[in-house]
């Protein structure tokens, strides 16, 4: 567990988000902020999705929940009460930035509530908002509803990914939560940075649909040159004149490699073909191609199709660890494709001490977690607490503000 | 009001997208960012060409183009016995510096952490490679291909029934920026407050698994592996992506569809007007669609082909159901939300002219980022930085470049 001061002690902010945002309070706290975590009083609806640790449904024990959460103090706050509105405007007074994830079109965000930007900054001019929204607080689409599968496909990394012959495909866990979790967690940085200079906080819009743009490295902006719309091919890439594969099947699992070129990849191009031909198992299409000179923008899709029908071959006679063990050690860009039991069995993360045990007595559970994000020479960086129990931090929260939690409590609106 | 980084220098070594996107976040909000480059090793996406044949050599590539706006570009050969001594000068000028070499390469030049702070003491510096500085893989030398399925995200991506697929693009190259902007911001601000930099080792492999944090504790804590659910879940049904009506010639039409509870469900059903088989007790409930969720989808995808995959998003959307066109890349290009958010703007390039550039996914309402000038050609703020920003003089200057020092 982390106990070293973090690049961003001292800060205080406030989460009001659901799943879409859960990354961002994450990252935030553990650089150290006191990110706190705001529940309506029946608690975030992640905490009702399984799978639960135990099996029994537990609104504590929800995997979701505990793994995207960690690190944030959390409280309840019902904020459609009028006491609870009062209380929230209190907690902005002291606090150094707030997140939401509901869109404006969605009855649970600021703006909908009465309590966007404005009103906000009326109470604490210097405090940066930060809303994540599927497409933005302006614009045609703004008050659209979209959840990750939404956000992937109008973001466009949908309709290129996936097997030609099926529907387009997107990542079994949300990506595009991942993606627009770390630009706000940015965009509150940012912002906090730009307030050293000008003592105000200010308004920053995170569009989920527009963080899904990048992953598509630059293919959207090049289309009025190209004329590439995108187009599924499988577990692969499209070079100038073929397609490519990038997923091989081993001999127990699999493995991502790809004939791409360039100055950096071609060594471990020619690296595999003299592996292959210590193995007896490279042909003359291999042996003989005059590799420095490659370029998969040049290649054709007959040429591509031998070398690959002999890659495959070879890729099938090992296992994935006898891959990726001559991977490392003789420099090839080969790398198989984790499952979980995988990663957590990985030797490079094993020697970074990258995962982390942390206990849970008021929960009776110790859980093992993927650990910090990186590592700073100073410390600082990853988890410091897990995930908060419902209403765990009221009391020392609301009494900090000189507020009795137990009245709170009484009158309904936390 | 000024943009938010302004007067902030950043020094970078590298290449590709993983660490240039990160320091892109800074050139937008009014960083001076000098990318330092040579003929020698050129950034394989110079290479990336488009069309290889074409004129315009190492400054004609399109995606470098896009990547790399905003920033300064030289010239430095570090192969030559006095390139390193001028990094170090560079480095003196700068505010942070980032890389994105294999571990070995920084130490090679004598321009790791430890030397830099010899000579800027409050210096904040980020490596980033796939693997991180230490380990017994950190030289393994991958690309956002391998970040992507050492991470886990390829296994995750597919259908049940078939092999993994990468999901387009590299994923770990557009997550990687992202976690460099938010440790560089935030180590800036540390910074501000004590008076003293830090160093900071980004894996890429495992900036993504942090991100798959719920893969991992699923496999923890409960031993359950995920795996790939083609585009369903297990919370809702529908979900997924259904075949629309065709668009001229191109039959390759999709909307998403996710109907996350009962509540939508209905909504969902009055959309369609309340047809007869949305009727049936085996849709009435999320658990029921669950249960009869090949059906079901076969039901979706009836009136989904009778219309075009904008009417199906708006029809839907219209009656509050989450639902979107499975947008390609033409489409991206006429989608009114980003014309909206000017997502695409225009550049003029020195060499390859007019071309677009793409926009971060924020949004400042008081400190917009700005396209201020297209990428750099190769060595092409040479003099300005070497001259402007170092203070060399004429002849210093003269005489190094004629050493071929700048090459």
């Amino acid at each position: 567990m982390q106990t070293a001061s973090g690049n961003l002690d001292g800060y205080r902010i406030l989460d009001l988000t659901t799943e879409p945002g859960f990354l961002a309070g994450k990252l935030l706290a553990e650089l150290g902020a006191d990110v706190i975590k705001i529940e309506p009083p029946g608690g975030d609806p992640a905490r009702r999705r399984g799978p639960f640790v135990g099996g029994a449904t537990d609104p504590e024990r929800s995997v979701l929940w505990l793994a995207l959460n960690t690190s944030k103090r959390g409280i309840t706050l019902d904020l459609d009460h009028r006491r609870g509105r009062e209380v929230f405007l209190a907690l902005c007074r002291h606090a150094d930035a707030v997140i939401e994830s509901a869109g404006p079109g969605d009855a649970t965000s600021l703006i909908a509530r009465g309590l966007g930007y404005e009103t906000l900054r009326a109470v604490n001019p210097k405090l940066v908002v930060c809303s994540i929204s599927p497409f933005g607080q302006n614009g045609p689409y703004s008050r659209y509803r979209g959840s990750d599968i939404t956000a992937v496909a109008m973001g466009g990394n949908m309709y290129p990914t996936g097997n030609p012959d099926r529907a387009p495909v997107r990542c079994s866990l949300p990506v595009a939560y991942y993606h627009g979790g770390i630009e706000a967690a940015v965009a509150v940085v940012f912002a906090l940075w730009g307030r050293e200079t000008t003592g105000e906080g200010q308004l920053v819009d995170v569009s989920l649909q527009e963080a899904m743009l990048m992953p598509n490295m630059t293919s959207p902006a090049q289309f009025p040159l190209t004329g590439f719309k995108g187009g599924r091919i499988g577990g692969g890439f499209r070079g100038g004149r073929a397609a490519f594969r990038e997923l091989w099947p081993s001999a127990d699992g699999y493995v991502s490699f790809a004939l791409r070129g360039g100055p950096a990849r071609i060594p471990g191009i020619i690296a595999l073909v003299k592996y292959m031909d210590e193995n007896g198992m490279a042909p003359d299409c291999l042996k003989n191609r005059d590799w420095p000179a490659y370029n998969h923008n040049l290649i054709t899709q007959p040429e591509v199709n031998e070398i690959e029908a002999a890659l495959g071959a070879f890729f099938r006679s090992k296992t994935t660890s006898e891959l990726f063990a001559a991977a490392c050690e003789r420099n090839l860009m080969l790398a198989p494709a984790n499952t979980a039991r995988e990663t957590r069995a990985s030797r490079q993360l094993a020697a970074r001490e990258f995962f982390v045990e942390l206990d849970d007595p008021s929960r009776g559970i110790t859980l093992t977690y993927a650990g910090a994000f990186a590592k700073s020479d100073v410390g600082g960086v990853g988890m410091r607490a897990p995930a908060p129990r419902l209403g765990e931090h009221n009391a020392v929260v609301y009494n900090a503000l000189g507020l009795d939690a137990a009245a709170l409590a009484a009158e309904g609106a936390i | 009001m000024a943009q938010l980084f302004a007067g902030l220098k950043v020094l970078e070594f590298g290449g590709g997208a993983a660490g240039p996107l990160g320091t892109r976040y800074f050139a937008d909000h009014g960083a001076t960012v000098v990318r330092v480059e040579s003929k020698q090793r050129p950034d394989f996406i110079r290479l990336l060409r488009y069309t290889p044949g074409a004129e315009g050599g190492l400054d004609a590539s399109h995606m470098f183009a896009m990547v790399n706006v905003n920033k300064y570009g030289i010239a430095l050969n570090m192969s030559h016995p006095k390139g390193t001594e001028i990094a170090r000068r560079l480095v003196r000028w700068a505010d942070v510096v980032a890389e994105n070499f294999a571990p070995k390469a920084m130490a090679k030049w004598g321009l790791d952490y430890q030397s830099l702070t010899a000579i800027k003491p409050d210096l904040v510096m980020i490596s980033t490679c796939l693997n991180g500085q230490t380990g017994p893989d950190r030289n393994y030398p991958g690309f956002g291909g391998q970040g992507s399925a050492l991470s886990g995200f390829n296994h995750l991506t597919g259908w049940p029934d078939r092999e993994p697929l990468g999901p387009y693009g590299t994923i770990t190259d557009s997550l990687s920026p992202r976690f460099v902007a938010l440790l560089v911001a935030s180590a800036l601000l540390r910074r501000r407050r004590t008076g003293k930099g830090q160093y900071i080792d980004l894996s890429q492999v495992e900036g993504g698994v942090v991100c798959l944090s719920e893969n991992i504790l699923t496999y923890t804590a409960t031993g359950e592996m995920l795996g790939r659910l083609g585009n369903r879940s297990r919370h809702a049904a529908p979900h997924g992506a259904f075949r629309c009506a065709a668009k001229g010639e191109d039959d390759d039409r999709w909307v998403t569809i996710a109907v996350h509870d009962d509540t939508d469900w209905e909504r969902y059903r009055r959309a369609l007007g309340d047809p007869a088989w949305a009727a049936d007790a085996r849709f009435a409930t999320t658990a029921a669609r669950l249960a009869n969720v090949d059906e079901l989808e076969r039901q979706v995808e009836a009136w989904t082909r009778q219309r075009s995959a904008e009417e199906a998003m708006s029809t839907l959307q219209a009656a509050g159901i989450d639902a979107g066109v499975v947008a390609n890349f033409e489409d991206l290009n006429q989608d009114p939300q980003l014309a909206h958010r000017r997502h695409f703007r225009e550049v003029e390039h020195r060499v390859i002219g007019k071309h677009l550039a793409e926009m971060l996914a924020m949004r400042f309402a008081q400190t917009p980022g700005e396209i201020r000038m297209p990428a750099p050609c190769l060595g092409e703020h040479s003099e300005y930085v070497y001259r402007e920003l170092l203070g060399m003089s004429a002849d210093e200057y003269g005489a190094l470049q004629a050493d071929g020092v700048f090459s």
